[in-house]
């Protein structure tokens, strides 16, 4: 069991009111799954994968991840966990504007403080592995949208990480590049890593193994 | 990973030009101005400090008036120094000068102008820690007649010859012949006793003009008296028993001390040595110097603070990446230092570009030198610790972020850092406004001063002077002097001419002061000084003074008499309140009597800064001073350069063997607000220096809030608003901000000019028009600052700024 999240709930209030994002949520994810979240806007599909990311607390119930109760760690505990083990790809991508193709990638790296000859090494490799050694020099402004989240991509999988979290990684591009970009979470998923998007596309669904579908914060 | 940090700080200051511009100008200008400033200050306090100079005193007399001691006169007896240390062991040693304003001196039949010689005691060297580059340092000032030249007037003198053992001549009433047996270095330029050239002081015991003091005496106050005092002893218990001593057993003045480090910027008394800066200027002027600094780096963190919004989502991705709070300060801080260095480079450069312009300006010869290196290392030090300061905040501020919210562009002002946004704008308006009240107030007083009449016409007035190489008896000398008045007056360009002592405006050299006056009931004052000097029946009429009453001395055929004229504060002080009851009355003193012929005005003889002193005119032929009043209507005309050309011509007819000099009398008087006015100009330079610093943060402010509205810009536009709305939207929380501002600034501006104008005898009203004017000229600049820019935004089509949705 990678991880584990029993009866989450979280809310704002407004108006007076509580109003649910999530409402007793309950999900466990295995390694090696590859799951998608579905549902209409506003359903919370982001919010809980915020929350499986760390990035978002929540109101009510527990998460354990790796068999460690990530609601009773300290900001920094927490910080280190997901730096370790989890990588995250965006819509819109989320490069640094003022890095090149390269420091991009070596940007989660420096936070890792891994040394400077091993850098080199791990960014070459994913530069290879992802046909982009010709840009690497190259600002994010000065690539296609596809080379862009293939970038975010890459930069998601150099620390390694045993999960993926993708937020509706292929919204922002056409049909022949949200092809190639899920062939990519296929192959990385059959090599061992696990994936969780969130997706509007029928057709993404199908790359996975497990959907689960969202609405006015719960799971149907 | 600091290369890193560098590499992305730089990119970002490349391509958010106008962002980094406006920051590093910002900055730049200030850190420029307060290099600038902190030169000047740095400079006038460091006057007279020289190896022991913490040991080393002036002695001043202090003058009763009514029941308490005040100072009297930087002068002192020649008798003081001497026994003062038989009196005191503590007192190690003193020195003596008498101070020669100007003085020709002959060499070879060549003739130089020099200023500033003295009379000194041979203890001189050792007391102000001065070395002589040729000479016996012992022996030097021993022998009369002897004369220390400095190096570089003796370069003039002699060329490479060695001046040493030669003779040259000191034209100085008479002809003196002194022989060289010194030369020493330079003196620095920050001391308020400026040197150039030394003559023994034993010489007076041979100079005819010090008949009365070759034995030393209790009756001239005529002598600068420096002491020396044992490291060891306690200066409050020595100074104590100096003033409560009566050494020269006059009750109504006693002697005072004051540390020699201090005289420049916190004495002020009648006859000092020169003009003395002041304290209160140097206070001002570091005062706007933080002023503007703070208000640069205020704008800093106003300016990076908003800007950081815009890094919101570089913040989450770089928290999503792993970064940690820790990491994400140190960034933004090297980049505020990255920012601020350069921002401090350019100010060095800029400030050594100015330098010879500021000089100019200030009239001082302020260098960037090892010596001001190291003065200035601890101005660069708050400098550096002011701008780390700036750059934590935004730091902070920026690294706490929520990470998921930044990535959604959803970090919004929060309501705090509106608030400290608001409190930064406004503290910098309210300094802006009180500089500006500051300035305005300033301005409006110099030109009161210089509007004020002084009871004396100086208009076209020029004083003849010289000095006659090849002369005879002096009793000759007058007589050839007033035939040179009468044959002057014969010039169609001379409407009138006389000879007088000196003149309003003029230095404290040709004015002297006596205390010891029998009023004409009887009554003996032996405490206040009575100013007095010596003129012609017609210098009242040249002047153009006007009599209260009575009139001016009748003329005799020897050129004198015993007839005085008196002015208004005279009959005030020994209580007569009636001019007409004066006149014809009989006053004593030197010993003799004296008959008031007449009463003039008050006209102000010390310029405008000083109080009017109780003045007595003597009878007498005086050759110091040929005042010349010349056509003004030939001056419209032909100017100057033609009539000055034709005094001249004249003089050598009468004088072949001799200098000529002239000065103008008001330029003289006006001169005598020159470092007021100086000030003045700095003020208002360094007040619109402020204002630049904050128009561009202000202008930098609206640009950013211009683009972070500029969806809502667009959403009222197309619901109906129209650009006069959205202007009127945009606008209106700086004028919010300037209301308050403005508020508060009208008490600090109040206390602190108030305080400026006490330094003056007279002085301009606070006028209410002066606040409002500063605030009505603080809004129009910010006015004009933001509403090109929200113009701009407010004009903009709507569509454009909702695409991007």
């Amino acid at each position: 069991m990678l991880l584990q999240l029993n009866n989450i709930s979280k809310w704002v209030h407004s108006g007076g009111q509580k109003v649910f994002l999530l409402k007793d949520i309950n999900f466990w994810v295995h390694e090696g799954d590859f799951i998608s979240i579905m549902g209409p806007s506003g359903s919370g599909k982001s919010t809980l994968l915020n929350i499986i990311g760390m990035l978002d607390g929540f109101d009510e119930g527990e998460y354990s991840f790796l068999e460690e109760s990530v609601h009773r760690l300290k900001e920094k505990h927490r910080a280190n966990l997901y730096k370790q083990y989890i990588g995250f790809v965006f819509q819109s991508y989320h490069l640094l504007d003022e890095l090149t193709v390269k420091e991009n990638l070596e940007m989660p790296l420096l936070y890792k403080k891994i040394g400077g000859s091993e850098r080199k090494a791990l960014v070459a490799d994913m530069l290879d592995r992802f046909n982009i050694v010709g840009k690497k020099d190259l600002f994010p402004s000065q690539l296609s949208g596809g080379q862009q989240q293939l970038v975010g991509i890459a930069r998601a999988l150099i620390a390694s990480p045993k999960l993926i979290l993708a937020d509706e990684p292929t919204g922002n591009l056409n049909s022949k590049q949200g092809e190639e970009i899920m062939e990519i979470f296929k192959q990385l998923n059959n090599e061992g890593v696990t994936i969780i998007q969130v997706t509007h596309s029928e057709k993404n669904t199908a790359y996975g193994s497990r959907i689960i579908n969202l609405l006015d914060g719960s799971i149907v | 990973m600091y290369t890193l940090y560098f590499k992305i700080a730089v990119r970002y200051l490349l391509k958010h030009r106008l962002y980094s511009f406006i920051n590093i100008l910002g900055l730049a200008i200030g850190v420029t101005s307060f290099i600038l400033i902190m030169l000047y200050v740095n400079h006038e306090r460091s006057y007279d400090k020289f190896a022991g100079s913490e040991h080393v005193y002036r002695v001043y007399m202090d003058f009763l008036k009514g029941e308490t001691f005040l100072p009297g006169d930087a002068q002192t007896y020649n008798l003081s120094g001497p026994e003062l240390k038989k009196e005191f062991p503590e007192i190690l040693d003193f020195t003596r000068f008498f101070h020669m304003e100007e003085a020709t001196i002959v060499y070879d039949e060549k003739i130089f102008e020099e200023s500033k010689g003295k009379m000194a005691d041979p203890s001189y060297f050792e007391m102000f820690g001065q070395k002589l580059l040729k000479g016996d340092l012992n022996t030097a000032l021993v022998e009369p007649n002897s004369i220390v030249l400095t190096r570089s007037v003796a370069e003039k003198i002699f060329g490479n010859d060695n001046p040493i053992g030669k003779t040259l001549s000191v034209f100085w009433g008479d002809n003196h012949p002194l022989k060289v047996t010194g030369v020493m270095d330079d003196i620095t330029k920050n001391t308020h006793n400026k040197i150039n050239y030394l003559i023994s002081f034993s010489s007076i015991n041979s100079w005819r003009q010090f008949k009365n003091e070759k034995e030393p005496n209790w009756s001239f106050q005529n002598y600068y008296t420096y002491i020396k005092i044992d490291q060891k002893a306690d200066i409050d218990a020595l100074h104590k028993k100096i003033i409560e001593s009566d050494i020269d057993g006059d009750i109504d003045e006693r002697h005072n001390i004051e540390p020699v480090e201090e005289i420049h910027l916190r004495s002020n008394k009648p006859y000092e040595i020169e003009a003395n800066g002041s304290i209160t200027r140097v206070k001002f002027l570091t005062t706007i110097a933080f002023i503007i600094l703070i208000l640069s780096w205020l704008n800093y963190i106003n300016l990076s603070t908003t800007k950081s919004l815009e890094r919101a989502k570089e913040i989450g991705i770089r928290k999503v990446a792993g970064a940690q709070k820790k990491q994400l300060i140190l960034q933004s801080l090297l980049e505020s230092i990255i920012l601020n260095l350069l921002a401090i480079s350019f100010a060095i450069v800029l400030a050594i570009i100015l330098l010879p312009l500021y000089n100019e300006f200030t009239g001082k010869e302020l260098t960037f030198g090892f010596y001001t290196l190291k003065s200035i290392l601890p101005i660069l030090g708050v400098i550096l610790f002011g701008m780390i300061l700036a750059g934590v905040y935004p730091a902070i501020l920026l690294s706490s972020y929520n990470p998921t919210k930044a990535l959604k562009g959803k970090i919004r002002t929060s309501s705090q850092g509106l608030n400290l946004r608001k409190g930064l704008i406004i503290t910098q308006f309210m300094a802006t406004i009180v500089l500006l009240i500051g300035a305005i107030i300033v301005t409006k007083q110099l030109n009161f001063l210089q509007e004020q009449p002084i009871g004396a016409d100086l208009s076209t007035m020029v004083t003849l002077k010289g000095e006659v190489l090849n002369k005879q008896n002096d009793s000759i000398l007058r007589k050839q002097f007033k035939t040179l008045e009468a044959e002057l007056e014969k010039l169609p360009i001379v409407l009138e001419a006389s000879l007088a002592q000196t003149y309003p405006g003029d230095s404290y050299d040709n004015l002297p002061s006596f205390t010891g006056l029998m009023y004409p009931d009887g009554t003996e004052d032996e405490r206040i000084p009575y100013f007095n000097y010596t003129v012609q029946p017609d210098y009242f009429k040249l002047m153009d003074m006007k009599f209260l009453a009575g009139k001016t001395f009748l003329p005799t055929s020897k050129g004198r008499s015993n007839e005085v004229v008196v002015n208004e504060e005279f009959i005030r002080v020994i209580g007569i309140t009636e001019p007409n009851a004066a006149v014809n009355q009989t006053i004593q003193f030197f010993g003799n009597e004296w008959k008031i012929s007449g009463v003039v005005k008050d006209y102000h003889h010390f310029g405008l800064k000083s109080p009017v002193v109780p003045m007595i005119f003597l009878h007498g032929l005086r050759r110091d001073n040929l005042l010349v009043k010349l056509n003004p209507d030939i001056v419209s005309t032909g100017g100057y350069r033609d009539m000055i050309r034709q005094l001249e011509s004249k003089w050598t007819t009468f004088f072949p063997q001799s200098t000529f000099d002239y000065i103008f009398l008001d330029k003289k008087f006006q001169a005598q607000y020159d470092e007021d006015i100086k000030f003045g100009n700095a003020f208002r330079i360094f007040t619109a220096l402020a204002i630049l610093i904050a128009a561009l943060g202000l202008f930098g402010l609206t640009s950013y809030t211009c683009i972070q509205r500029k969806k809502e810009i667009g959403i009222r536009k197309v619901n109906g608003a129209s650009i006069f709305k959205i202007l009127k939207l945009l606008n209106i929380d700086f004028l919010k901000w300037i209301g308050i501002a403005f508020v508060l600034a009208i008490p600090i501006a109040w206390y602190v000019m108030s305080s400026w104008l006490e330094n003056f005898a007279l002085k301009t009203s606070l006028s209410w028009w002066v606040f409002v004017l500063a605030g009505v000229m603080a809004l129009g600049i910010t006015l004009l600052t933001v509403t090109w820019q929200s113009f701009m935004a407010a004009s903009s089509n709507p569509v454009d700024a909702l695409r991007d949705e």
